[in-house]
């Protein structure tokens, strides 16, 4: 009975390997608080224009607190000089954030007996968009504590400091020393670092340029350095991160998609009929349907919401990125305006990762990688209007008969999508007027339509 | 039951495939699975052509028909293997990049070996060659996630064609000496040991460890020199990843020590491994 063993074996490896099924918004650095005002980032958006070994960083955070307290510390892999570092408009975010967005397309559908016709909009509804603003500075070197200010500037309104250090607490010190209340537990986090001979990227708000600045929001700090390292440290951001945290990474590539290594990359679900209530509350369908899906994956995936060439877009939520704002998002291999570009003109592919990230899911920094899948994807709902008039001729009457069917459909590829309850969807379902429809065609509904 | 142990790797692998197709959305395309089966076959046919090893009955052939299982299909099990294994690991921008990894990856079989053992394991061989040529493949290390479940079936059906083939102790010298450089690693940065954890619980190295580096055709023939052989690889593979930032550390690694067995060979001698020990069965691996 020895093949029985064998077989045995394989049958647990396949149920094994079925049982897996099972299951906001943040930063790659902390902030750091002058005051006592708990800082919770729970959303960051990133935007990372990488092509060979160069790397052009845009962070933005939905920064809630006072200016003045704001202070961000983060791990970069070189040293980081002026002309490295400088702000940029939060509207690029933005910009790319509407482009990339997951959408609800509309469809209306025609009158069955009346001359093929169609219209149709995009809508586009971001899943929730946070806004932006990094930065905190200090001064005094003190060798004592092993802590070198390896260049020290002003960019914008931030006061930036990029340090070395030889050991964790000889830098947490450093920082409170100058006025940078370190959350609790960070120095254990920046040891790692520390022995990667990484530096650390410290900027705070210079309140004077601030107020002068006219800006309501603090914008988006860019950064940019050579490494072979093509990484997001999202360590030290859980530190002062009580919740599950969601980073958008916009990744632009001239190659194709990018996806992380460490981690799986998986696809939201796209391209599902939904009921056209959802119009109105296609916020709440998203953050639902992430949840879902976030929950099913056993909460360590990355998602793909969207990796389409930034040339075009089919159906676009917005329009895509000029070369300028493009360019101002980080793209460095485009060619400057009255160059000769020989050959194929420079690719720019866009990604879009939404990783929801916490501590006991994501022991890792998110490392990743650009590859040549030139694949176009998106986050895409299709809504379709029925059409309620009067069913004037035998296809009309056909479609009245099918379109229960199809409504109860719908409902349930949302209740699928979202884990609402499908009977309080039935009931937002619009009520088919069955009143032109004879005997016959009820009875054939009673038959066929289930 | 199955007396040859490659008869099991084809059909963990192709179980491997299936699950990755229907529950890991992998960007593959069943024509580029149909491409890397189709080329390595017909590569492996020309091979044996050209070497005059073609086995002498046809499957249609009088003398064939009863006798069961046609015996020239054993020489087609290597060149299945090799297919699966690119199809699980190699990523592809269109089919006939596939193509040319299938090529090479059967073409090194027949062009690199020495005293009968190939220099380097088929698919470690394709898949470099695709990542070499300008950019249309890639490899996705994240592809299986961390899965214990999956892990674990890595273990099980691992542990079963490994055991089959008696190179277990290759697989264990390689996660151990890899875990304990890492875990130095992880103890010198001061990560918490979840870091680790993550680390070795990729579900791509587990695979790796039991499906590639055990292949017997390359492998040292005495288990001193085994043993040897896969803590050079976990060496390399831990230096390319954490000091160069490869992400495909393995395969670089697997591919720079393989040629080594021939010295390793030479220094300890061992039993040479066949497939199937009948000797009117063809033993190409």
């Amino acid at each position: 009975m020895k093949w029985l063993r064998y077989v045995v074996a394989m049958a647990i490896a396949v149920v094994l390997s079925l049982v897996i099924a099972p299951k906001a918004w943040a930063f790659c650095g902390f902030y750091v608080a002058k005051a006592d005002s708990k800082l919770y980032n729970q959303a960051s958006q990133v935007v990372i224009a990488r092509s060979g070994d160069r790397t052009v960083l845009t962070m933005a955070n939905d920064y809630q607190g006072e200016v003045k307290d704001f202070a961000m510390v983060v791990p970069v892999p070189t040293v980081i000089t002026e002309k490295d570092v400088r702000v940029t408009d939060l509207k690029i975010m933005e910009r790319l954030d509407a482009f990339s967005a997951p959408r609800l397309v509309e469809y209306f559908d025609p009158d069955p007996c009346a001359q093929p016709r169609f219209a149709e909009f995009d809508r586009l509804n971001g899943a929730p968009v946070p806004s932006a603003a990094p930065a905190p500075l200090a001064s005094r070197q003190k060798k004592d504590l092993g802590v070198t200010i390896e260049s020290k500037f002003s960019v914008g309104e931030y006061d930036i400091l990029i340090l070395s250090a030889k050991e964790s607490n000889g830098l947490e010190t450093w920082l409170q020393q100058n006025g940078y209340k370190t959350p609790k537990g960070a120095a254990p986090l920046l040891k790692p670092y520390i022995r990667q001979k990484m530096k650390f990227f410290v900027a705070k708000v210079n309140l004077d340029k601030f107020d002068s600045s006219g800006f309501s929001n603090l914008r988006p700090l860019q950064i940019s350095y050579a490494s072979p390292r093509f990484m997001l440290p999202i360590r030290l951001g859980m530190v002062n991160a009580k919740e599950a945290q969601d980073l958008i990474v916009y990744i632009l590539s001239p190659k194709g998609r990018a996806e992380v290594t460490n981690y799986r990359t998986v696809q939201v679900p796209s391209n599902t009929e939904v009921p056209e209530f959802v119009k109105s509350e296609f916020g709440d369908f998203y953050k639902s349907m992430f949840n879902t899906s976030y929950d099913k994956e056993d909460r360590r995936v990355a998602f793909l919401e969207h990796a389409w060439d930034m040339a075009g877009c089919d159906p676009c939520s917005a329009e895509p990125l000029s070369l300028e704002e493009q360019k101002q998002a980080g793209v460095f291999w485009l060619p400057q305006e009255n160059e000769q570009i020989r050959g194929e003109y420079p690719r720019v592919f866009l990604t879009r990762l939404h990783v929801r990230y916490t501590r006991d899911r994501f022991p890792e920094d998110l490392m990743f990688q650009s590859t040549n899948n030139q694949e176009s994807f998106q986050g895409r709902y299709v809504m379709n209007h029925p059409f309620m008039g009067e069913a004037k001729c035998d296809r009309g009457r056909q479609y009245k008969r099918e379109l229960p069917a199809r409504l109860e459909k719908e409902a349930q590829n949302l209740a699928k999508l979202t884990g609402w309850n499908i009977q309080d969807l039935r009931k937002k379902l619009p009520k088919v007027d069955l009143s032109g429809l004879t005997w016959l065609d009820r009875f054939r509904m009673g038959l066929f339509a289930r | 039951m199955l007396q040859d142990a490659r008869l099991y790797q084809i059909s963990f692998l192709s179980l491997f495939l299936l699950l990755g197709f229907a529950t890991r959305d992998w960007t593959l395309h069943p024509v580029v699975v149909a491409t890397a089966l189709l080329t390595c076959c017909l590569s492996q046919w020309l091979g044996l052509y050209l070497v005059g090893q073609l086995p002498a009955q046809l499957p249609s052939s009088p003398e064939a028909k009863g006798q069961g299982l046609w015996p020239g299909w054993a020489a087609f099990f290597s060149p299945v293997i090799t297919a699966l294994g690119l199809a699980i690991l190699l990523r592809v921008d269109g089919a006939w990049m596939m193509a040319i990894a299938s090529v090479a990856a059967i073409a090194s079989k027949f062009l690199f070996r020495w005293r009968d053992k190939h220099l380097w394991n088929p698919s470690n061989f394709g898949i470099i060659a695709a990542l070499l040529l300008p950019g249309n493949a890639w490899v996705s290390p994240g592809q299986w996630g961390e899965s214990v479940w999956y892990v674990l079936m890595f273990l099980a059906c691992g542990g079963l064609v490994v055991r089959k083939v008696g190179r277990l102790d290759t697989t264990v010298a390689f996660l151990v000496s890899y875990g304990v450089l890492e875990a130095l690693r992880n103890l010198y940065l001061g990560w918490t040991w979840d870091v680790w954890g993550h680390r070795l619980g990729s579900g791509s190295l587990v695979m790796f460890s039991f499906f590639m580096i055990t292949d017997p055709r390359t492998i040292p023939d005495s288990w001193r020199a085994r043993v040897l052989w896969a803590f050079s690889i976990a060496v390399v593979t831990f230096g390319l990843r954490n000091f160069y930032f490869l992400n495909t550390a393995v395969f670089w690694a697997l591919f720079c020590i393989s040629p080594v067995t021939v010295l390793l060979d030479a220094l300890w001698q061992g039993d040479r491994f066949v497939w199937r020990r009948s000797p009117e069965l063809l033993e190409e691996g």
